[in-house]
């Protein structure tokens, strides 16, 4: 199963799993199994019309990526992690 | 070649109108930053002296990395005893001064004493010839842009400038110092939590003028190791999502989300007015108005410092911050980034912490003296009352406690009698244990933790992982937004002195500077009560239910060194 790995600042709702692995062909399917596991995570990386909030940053197996992040297939070995941009200032 | 040599430190006593060079001492070379401000405050300071008396000592000292290719690596810190906290103060800021002191090898300027006669001031010109005390009467009083321009015209085009407004010159707790930022040259970088502008403003100390001449980068002694670290750490960066090429005010909207947004004087966690606050407006605003994205000191590839225009397409400020949209703008009620952005302005020209400003507005309009969101209100408190002296004017530029005891109001959140950053300690314990424990008192700044799903038994070794980190990356010149690692940093150290820097000698390091600002404040008279925040944050709840109620046994955990793996290297400096 394809792992995702959740940033610090997103493990609220997953009362601090750094990663889990979930069943997914692509990343939104893993996202939203993400979800059904721990409610309260996906408003954290999707806006409320689905797409990828503009602060996250989606990344497979250390590759950025661009576009269609969320139909881009994975594999059971894939890594997903996200990347949110949040510091102070 | 051993990196570089023959580096100086500057002392000028004000009492006697003089200035000294010395040799900066070789075992320091590690030593920059706000490591060196520690170490000169704890040797020359009396921790018990009046903040704003002749015997606090006020330190400007460059990172070690300033003034080599490294990037983002030139700011400076700004040390001495707060008047804020009664602790030891270490405030940073990027611009061009902390570059151009290290191109003439100036580490530090020590500025001690106190003139006699109180209504004089005097500036410091900083040259490859030395330095000297110059009359600055003609500058009494001056806001901090029109001084800037007044010295630009009368020094060198190469010349930066340090300044305090006419909030440091009147002593106010929470007066900053600014720095120049690279274009223009305008004062909009500020070294600003904790009142040090007070304490420039105290030693009659108007501004510091810095003319790097013709000093050059700083020649490590590992050119070709040092050269292939600053060309791969810039790829590397580049290749990367970059973050903050939008600047800090894009975090708004995720930091709505984690309840640490705070509006009404904390009373929420989550303001209504995100959207029109959040800084992707500022970025939609450079087609129409002009403006961009830059970077404030030479050799910074982060570049996430605003500069934002008015309507008419004149500009208007810069950097327009995360902090100061939540706290200047949220907390107060404010609905839209262009009326935080002339507040922004107002406080850089009278030389304000917009943070400790923003967070005594809110406690004043809590108390109902002035109509939640009125910037019309706010800004002519801060241009016109403020430098009146009214006694208003007076308790907001003292900051949050002194409006509390101003107002009689009792809901007044802080630690230390410093104001709340934006990132709030209920959502956030484990930066809540930073606010109780670090020295530096409530300061995101020192060891930001942002991980709501932390559990309690990670507080405290978080909070000290995250401040011992910021204590290192404090020191070396390097910006937290380049989000360095101790292993980078050890890495640039290494190349420019031609020696191996371990990781038990950078841990060492930033532990150090930990123990010995500890250290000035219990001989300050701090103790184990000081380390909580004030009960609004203890008993008063946002979001669901969250209030800041991580006992005293964990918070004490943070002063016990804590056994760290390869988390501590690879953890990014965050702020």
């Amino acid at each position: 199963m394809p792992k995702v790995r959740i940033p610090p600042p997103y493990r609220g709702p997953t009362q601090g799993t750094a990663e889990l692995s979930v069943e997914g062909a692509n990343v939104l399917a893993c996202l939203e199994a993400t979800e059904r596991k721990f409610p309260g995570f996906l408003p954290q990386v999707l806006d409320e019309d689905g797409n990828v909030h503009r602060f996250v940053k989606l990344f497979k197996n250390g590759k950025l990526l661009r576009g269609e992040a969320l139909r881009e297939p994975l594999a059971a070995d894939d890594d997903l992690e996200i990347v949110a941009a949040i510091a102070g200032g | 070649m051993a990196g570089p040599t023959g580096d100086k430190l500057i002392t000028v006593d004000m009492t006697k109108q003089s200035v000294e060079v010395a040799d900066f001492p070789a075992k320091w070379k590690l030593l920059g930053g706000r490591a060196l401000s520690a170490k000169i405050l704890l040797d020359l300071c009396n921790p018990k002296c009046d903040p704003l008396g002749p015997e606090n000592v006020l330190v400007m000292a460059p990172g070690v990395l300033s003034g080599t290719a490294a990037p983002t690596s030139g700011r400076i810190s700004i040390g001495g005893k707060s008047p804020l906290t009664g602790g030891i103060k270490e405030a940073n800021s990027g611009g061009q001064p902390g570059q151009h002191l290290m191109k003439l090898g100036i580490r530090a300027i020590v500025v001690k004493g106190q003139p006699a006669d109180a209504s004089k001031r005097y500036g410091l010109e900083v040259t490859a010839d030395g330095a000297k005390i110059v009359a600055a009467d003609d500058c009494k009083g001056m806001l901090n842009y029109a001084l800037c321009d007044k010295l630009a015209k009368k020094y060198t085009k190469t010349a930066s400038f340090i300044s305090c407004g006419p909030a440091g010159e009147m002593r106010l707790s929470g007066a900053s110092v600014a720095t120049t930022d690279q274009d223009n040259r305008y004062p909009a970088r500020h070294a600003a939590r904790g009142g040090l502008g007070a304490v420039m403003g105290s030693k009659g100390l108007k501004y510091v003028m810095v003319d790097p001449g013709k000093g050059g980068v700083r020649r490590p002694a590992d050119q070709k190791g040092f050269g292939e670290l600053c060309k791969n750490y810039t790829k590397s960066y580049q290749a990367g999502p970059q973050m903050f090429k939008h600047g800090t005010s894009s975090v708004v909207p995720v930091a709505n989300m984690l309840h640490t947004f705070p509006y009404k004087n904390r009373t929420s966690g989550q303001s209504p007015d995100a959207k029109t606050l959040d800084g992707a407006r500022i970025v939609e605003s450079f087609a129409t108005r002009g403006g961009g994205m830059h970077n404030c000191m030479t050799g910074c590839i982060v570049k996430c410092s605003n500069i934002v225009h008015d309507e008419n397409g004149t500009y208007k400020t810069s950097a327009l911050e995360f902090e100061t949209l939540a706290v200047l703008g949220s907390s107060c009620a404010v609905a839209t980034w262009q009326e935080v952005a002339e507040l922004d302005r107002a406080c850089d020209e009278i030389g304000l912490d917009t943070i400790e400003t923003g967070a005594a507005i809110a406690v004043l309009m809590d108390s109902g003296k002035m109509p939640w969101g009125d910037s019309a209100a706010m800004a002519k408190l801060i241009l016109e009352e403020i430098p009146k002296g009214t006694e208003r004017g007076k308790a907001i530029g003292s900051g949050v406690v002194a409006t509390g005891k101003f107002t009689g109001h009792t809901r007044v959140p802080h630690g230390r009698g410093q104001a709340i950053p934006a990132w709030d300690p209920r959502p956030l314990k484990a930066t809540g244990v930073t606010y109780c424990t670090s020295p530096m008192g409530a300061d995101h700044t020192a060891g930001l933790v942002i991980n709501p799903g932390l559990t309690p038994d990670k507080y405290a070794y978080e909070s000290q992982k995250s401040q011992l980190v910021n204590a290192v990356c404090d020191s070396s010149g390097f910006c937290q937004f380049l989000q360095p690692t101790l292993d980078d940093i050890r890495a640039f150290y290494g190349a420019l002195y031609g020696e191996e820097v371990t990781r038990q000698q950078i841990a060492d390091q930033g532990w150090q500077c930990l123990q010995d600002e500890w250290e000035f404040n219990r001989r300050a008279g701090f103790t184990k009560a000081d380390d909580t925040l004030s009960a609004p944050l203890r008993e008063e709840p946002i979001g669901a239910g969250m209030v800041f109620d991580v006992p005293a046994e964990i918070i004490q955990q943070v002063y016990t060194r804590q056994a760290m793996g390869d988390d501590l290297f690879g953890a990014k400096a965050a702020g």
